[in-house]
């Protein structure tokens, strides 16, 4: 009785700004499904709305931020992070959320992603990963799986992809996860252990473009799209992923890294008090 | 010939039954995963090696996560060839959940077989019919009053109670090894010495306890066939309490832009695309209210509400 009450005690429409709905886009789009799990988990950690900021970027995953009513920020391309950490530096008591996408942070915003993970701020970075920069016109990105059809590769793809969480734990990230958007509750825990973490946090949602990556690559219409997920996932967690060069088919998902380490906005701040106790003495 | 037979002492009215007492003796343990069947097969093991016999031992697991089926066979004696034990051979029967017990119960030997049984009820979830609250199951509707009685030797008790009392409900295996003791007849000292030496050295305590619990309620039973079933405790209400649980789904048309993806993926198929490209719910009464339409609507278009209203009983 208890869990069927919990479920239902969420409503999204609280959490959205209902002027703008229906949101922009595509029909199928797993980019709604990520916000709606991300503001799930907000619901059940019972963040103050005021006290939540989204920071977002460029693309279809940067608009997306624009749907929820809390305080959030539309930035330049590629430098969510960026704004964010000045963000948080300057008001600790904010719950910072960087909303982003595949192109967004490992292309353009490739250099932020590594020196936000590097010093470890209080910031959770939600990479929603469709494999394509969509909204500009489906040019290939770097996560884009090998042998797909985008609009700067018609041939197929034939460069290697990151792996953005190997990436995102080597450059010092605390908290690293990956999970797809069919499984919503099990992305919403991931999210809120995110934003509970202590620390930077970086997860990467497998997200579908239908409309520009599916259609083209004759990956079925919406439904088909989110029904493969679960055969290409391994819910593993810290566990034994094979060890692909090319990405999906067999990812691992769940809480894939957790470190124990400083954070950088309460290391900052003992310093500056430090140095400035030394001056006025 | 009967000399050989001293190694493993019976109990006297079986040995006088048993028409070649130098066959070796059939153990057959079945449960669901991760009751403590592979348990019950090294104790009876380490004991036929104790006594001087030939042991072989043959199982099935591995469905431990999924509650799956698991069985064990054990026969020892003074020359000991196959490693299972065929149809109407078994000696005993120890079931570690009831309807494993009945699926196996063709095992026994008609007319000398001991079936020991705990009434603990582990419904799998192929015997749901629906997925609705309250929906019946599929599951054996034998009570033991009826098995018991059909039985040469059968007892069926609450093992898993048995040993949820003594604190420790991962007990139960050995509180149903205490019952099959009384039936085998061998000394208890020499049961508990191998039981101690198999379980890890904190629970040696509780898996005395609960040999000691089976044991005697074992003796007790012998003495009066009336007690050689639980009547009152076999059969526990589900524990989830009694409601009455209806879902309301809802879909917002403003809102749909026709992805399909919550037609496809209802588990009940109440969905449905009408003429202009939006879902709307065609049964609504088959729903389940497992919201899966609801967290993967990327539109936030469908909201399913349950409604709760406490049953006067409950």
């Amino acid at each position: 009785m208890n869990e069927i009450a919990r479920v239902s005690d969420f409503d999204v429409k609280d959490y959205l700004r209902l002027n703008l709905m229906p949101h922009f886009m595509c029909p199928g789009c797993g980019h709604g499904i990520a916000l709606r799990s991300l503001l799930w988990a907000v619901h059940e950690l019972g963040i103050d709305r005021n006290k939540l900021a989204v920071v977002c970027g460029i693309g279809c995953s940067g608009r997306t931020g624009a749907y929820i009513d809390a305080n959030t920020f539309h930035t330049t391309h590629g430098r969510p992070l960026a704004f964010a950490t000045g963000l948080k530096l300057a008001r600790p008591d904010l719950t910072v959320v960087v909303i982003t996408g595949d192109g967004d942070c490992l292309a353009i915003g490739g250099n932020h992603l590594i020196h936000a993970c590097r010093r470890n701020l209080d910031i959770t970075c939600l990479m929603l990963n469709n494999e394509i920069y969509g909204m500009t016109g489906g040019q290939v990105s770097p996560t884009t799986s090998a042998t797909r059809v985008t609009s700067t590769t018609p041939a197929g793809n034939t460069e290697p992809t990151f792996d953005a969480c190997k990436l995102a734990d080597a450059a010092g990230a605390s908290f690293v996860g990956r999970e797809v958007t069919r499984q919503a509750p099990a992305l919403k825990n991931l999210i809120r252990a995110a934003i509970e973490h202590d620390g930077f946090s970086f997860v990467e949602v497998m997200s579908d473009c239908t409309e520009i990556y599916g259609r083209k690559n004759e990956l079925g219409e919406s439904a088909e799209m989110i029904l493969s997920q679960k055969s290409d996932m391994v819910p593993d967690g810290l566990g034994n992923a094979p060890d692909q060069p090319f990405r999906p088919n067999r990812m691992a998902t769940g809480i894939l890294a957790r470190h124990a380490r400083p954070e950088y906005g309460r290391t900052y701040r003992e310093r500056s008090a430090e140095l400035r106790a030394g001056t006025e003495g | 010939m009967t000399a050989a037979n001293t190694a493993l002492p019976l109990d006297d009215a079986a040995a006088a039954a048993d028409p070649n007492p130098a066959q070796a003796r059939n153990i057959m343990i079945v449960g669901v995963g991760g009751q403590g069947v592979l348990m019950i097969s090294k104790v009876m093991a380490l004991l036929g090696q104790r006594q001087g016999l030939q042991v072989k031992q043959s199982e099935v697991h591995g469905m431990a996560k999924r509650g799956g089926i698991v069985f064990s066979h054990v026969r020892f004696g003074k020359e000991v060839w196959s490693p299972t034990i065929a149809k109407g051979d078994a000696d005993a029967l120890i079931a570690l959940e009831w309807a494993e017990g009945l699926r196996w119960l063709d095992h026994l030997k008609p007319d000398t077989g001991v079936f020991i049984a705990d009434t603990r009820r582990i419904v799998p979830p192929f015997a749901c019919r629906s997925r609705k609250h309250g929906a019946t199951t599929n599951y054996a509707r034998e009570t033991p009053a009826e098995i018991v009685g059909r039985i040469a030797d059968g007892y069926a008790l609450d093992a898993t109670s048995i040993a949820e009392e003594l604190g420790d409900v991962r007990a139960a295996n050995t509180v149903l090894l205490g019952t099959l003791s009384v039936s085998l007849g061998d000394p208890a000292a020499e049961w508990l010495a191998v039981i101690e030496e198999l379980v890890p050295k904190r629970t040696r305590e509780i898996n005395r306890k609960a040999f000691e619990a089976g044991r005697a309620w074992a003796e007790a039973a012998r003495a009066d066939p009336e007690l050689r079933f639980d009547k009152t405790i076999a059969w526990r209400p589900a524990s989830r309490p009694h409601a009455d649980v209806s879902f309301e789904v809802t879909i917002n048309p403003a809102w749909c832009k026709g992805c399909d993806i919550c037609v496809k993926l209802c588990p009940e198929r109440c969905l449905a695309m009408s003429r202009e490209q939006v879902a709307t719910v065609k049964h609504p009464e088959a729903c389940t209210g497992c919201h899966v339409c609801e967290w993967l609507c990327p539109d936030f278009a469908i909201s399913v509400k349950t409604n709760v209203r406490e049953s006067a009983t409950a």
